[in-house]
């Protein structure tokens, strides 16, 4: 079916310039329309480094607020797909709630209808190709500029300058045609023309992806006296059932809830449809009512069905709107959330890769379920357990009584748990270093991966001295136990840090607490290397094993390390300035080497 | 306190800084590191009265004087970036 599409539409063109030169010009101001969607679309994004992102995640927590962002946002962008992408993508993301982005959804599509305002009032009525020159020449200075603002800025100017060369063209095509033929011989009353007119409205917007083009479209032509005022009507209620075509197109990579979004914006466009066309008599009264008391002249059909098109979505909002809980309970039973399934990225979908702020959040969300499984590998790995440890006020008496060995195939589990987060981690850090993102966000994207092959690192080194430590601590066998035991309550300890810090609320803390951990970790390191030779000078060890040990202690130390630089680049400030603050301020190698020499002399002095 | 390493890292950002390629600390931002580095003081010496095993306060001990170390070096850039400004 989708194969066929494309040469259908193609075949459909050809024969219409073959036919109609006035065709050409009214498709050649469609494809400019849509043009300057696109452009539109781009100019936006470029803002999109954290403005829009920020904005829409403060305000989004009632229903009022979400459909009055939708409402601003459609209305400022003029594209309510635009607006249902970005929120499908913070749904993905898992930035905003269902019930936000479904208000989102119903505010844009009352926002979008501001457009027919627009084109119906103001682009009939004046020579609007006039302001689409300067406009279309200033863009392109603008667009030239190296600031991503500015050239953003550009991207919407030219936009909007083939807004409305599309528009011009349109028009023109429209006045031509009418000399030549006569659409309106066509026209359908009675139920059969709803219908008709109905379908062909949905099916001329699944085409375009855009019920503004499929309203300017119909605006014009019956502007030009193409279409009557009826089938106009119909085409209006068929373009607003279409435009659920994209939201259901950027749904389908997207996860569970960005599926349901989708569904609701079919559910909402459908039964605002049947109860129009059920209504229609009386919803056309009501237009020339509201007409008449806006001062519409009686005879402006083209503003009486941007009054109509307002309509229809306000009246789906209101029909939606009071149960929109039982709508959102009857979404999430039609579209059940998936079971988690741990082994598998959450967050990283192809749905948030439109909006740089949401690849950040992803990303930054898929590690943290990276380092919460290479933490609980590596707490399994040295047979213990973290709800005990977190627990605990004496970790090495709890470690000490973590004798039995845990049921855990470490191999297997690394290959399951971590390394297809990881693959995927890195795939998308990849793919992100492709983008033309803001500089800030690709380096929090880059020190997020960093943070993920610490991760990794650190179930690496734990999984090489597994074997050792289960062997010597499931048995007491003297000092032998004893250090293993030092080693595993040591890696036990940083676990207990990390939980910590990141049980903190993030304006409270800071990776600055995670220093004295790595002035720690150099500590025992030392003391671990005097204790061995001590041992060995005092044969309470066998060589060979203390040759196992040092090795594990190699791996075990490493671990701590990377599970510290893990954590300290996961939760580094996200403010640029607060991180470069806790940059200056952390410790060097060397000044860890002085303050553990003070420390020391310190304790000799005692 | 040694501040070569610090110094140097503050020299550094102030010449990002000067290329653009650096966001501007100002003296609230480092107040706030100032503020987490005390909550974690506070939050270690309660720690320690607490710690009844004699190892465990050696090492609470040892960790207060890292923090207390780099709550030195906060209130020395929260005086730079002070002066900076005058």
């Amino acid at each position: 079916m989708k194969k066929l599409l494309l040469p259908v539409i193609l075949c459909v063109l050809l024969f219409g310039f073959w036919i109609s030169r006035d065709f050409q010009e009214i498709a050649a101001g469609v494809a400019i329309f849509l043009f300057g969607m696109l452009m539109l679309e781009d100019g936006f994004k470029q803002f999109s480094g954290g403005v829009l992102e920020r904005v829409l995640d403060k305000t989004t927590d009632t229903i009022a607020k979400s459909l009055g962002f939708g409402f601003v946002a459609a209305t400022l962008m003029q594209s309510s797909s635009l607006v249902s992408v970005i929120a499908i993508s913070f749904l993905s993301a898992d930035l905003i709630k269902l019930i936000a982005g479904v208000g989102i959804m119903f505010g844009a599509d009352i926002g979008t209808t501001t457009g027919a305002w627009l084109v119906a009032g103001f682009g009939l009525k004046v020579k609007i190709s006039a302001y689409a020159m300067p406009m279309l020449a200033i863009s392109i200075v603008l667009i030239f500029q190296r600031s991503k603002y500015i050239r953003g800025l550009g991207f919407i100017l030219a936009g909007l300058g083939f807004l409305f060369l599309g528009i011009h063209h349109m028009k023109e095509g429209f006045d031509a045609f009418k000399d030549q033929f006569d659409l309106t011989q066509f026209a359908m009353t009675g139920a059969a023309g709803l219908i008709v007119y109905t379908l062909i409205g949905a099916v001329a917007t699944v085409v375009m992806q855009s019920s503004h083009a499929t309203m300017v479209l119909v605006i014009t032509a019956m502007a030009a006296g193409q279409v009557s005022y009826e089938n106009a009507i119909a085409l209006v209620i068929g373009a607003n059932i279409g435009t659920t075509i994209t939201a259901i197109i950027a749904a389908l990579p997207a996860s569970y809830q960005g599926r349901r979004l989708a569904l609701a914006h079919v559910i909402f466009k459908v039964v605002t449809a049947v109860v129009c066309l059920l209504l229609i008599n009386q919803l056309v009264t009501a237009v020339d009512w509201i007409s008449n008391s806006l001062g519409i002249g009686a005879e402006d059909y083209a503003l009486k069905l941007a009054v109509f098109h307002t309509m229809f979505n306000v009246i789906g909002v209101s029909i939606m709107v009071p149960p929109i809980h039982q709508l959102i309970r009857f979404l999430e039973r039609a579209i059940p959330a998936p079971e988690i399934d741990v082994t598998k990225p959450l967050y990283l979908s192809r749905a948030v890769e439109s909006f740089p702020a949401t690849m950040e959040v992803a990303m930054r969300k898929e590690v943290e379920h990276l380092q919460d499984n290479a933490i609980a590998l590596i707490a399994h790995g040295l047979n213990l357990s973290r709800q005990e440890i977190y627990a605990t006020n004496d970790v090495a008496a709890t470690v000490e009584r973590s004798t039995q060995p845990m049921d855990v195939n470490i191999d297997e589990e690394y290959e399951r748990r971590v390394k297809t987060l990881y693959s995927a981690i890195v795939d998308f850090a990849s793919r992100a270093g492709a983008l033309n993102l803001p500089r800030d966000v690709t380096d929090h994207i880059y020190e997020l991966r960093d943070a993920a092959q610490s991760s990794v690192h650190a179930v690496k080194a734990v999984k090489h001295m597994r074997g050792n430590a289960t062997q010597f601590t499931r048995t007491p066998q003297g000092r032998i136990s004893e250090i293993y035991n030092e080693l595993r309550t040591e890696i036990a300890r940083i676990l207990v840090e990390i939980h910590k810090i990141g049980q903190a609320e993030p304006e409270l803390r800071s990776t600055l607490w995670l220093e004295e951990e790595r002035v720690q970790i150099e500590r025992d390191r030392k003391n671990t290397s005097k204790v061995i030779d001590s041992m060995i000078r005092n044969k309470e060890i066998a060589p060979e094993a203390a040759t196992s040990f040092m090795t594990d202690s190699g791996y075990a130390y490493e671990a701590m390390g990377d599970l510290i630089d893990a954590a300290q680049a996961y939760y580094a400030e996200t403010d640029e300035a607060m991180a470069e603050i806790e940059r200056i301020l952390a410790l060097e190698e060397d000044e860890i080497e002085g303050l553990l020499a003070e420390v020391s002399e310190t304790d000799d002095a005692r | 306190m040694a501040l070569k390493a610090t110094i140097e890292k503050l020299e550094s950002y102030r010449k990002r800084l000067k290329q653009k390629k650096a966001e501007p600390i100002s003296r609230k931002k480092a107040e706030r590191i100032v503020a987490k580095l005390d909550a974690k003081h506070d939050a270690l010496k309660s720690e320690l009265k607490a710690a009844k095993k004699p190892s465990k306060q050696e090492r609470l001990k040892a960790k207060l004087k890292v923090v207390e170390e780099l709550q030195e070096r906060a209130a020395w850039l929260v005086k730079q970036i002070g002066k900076q400004a005058d």
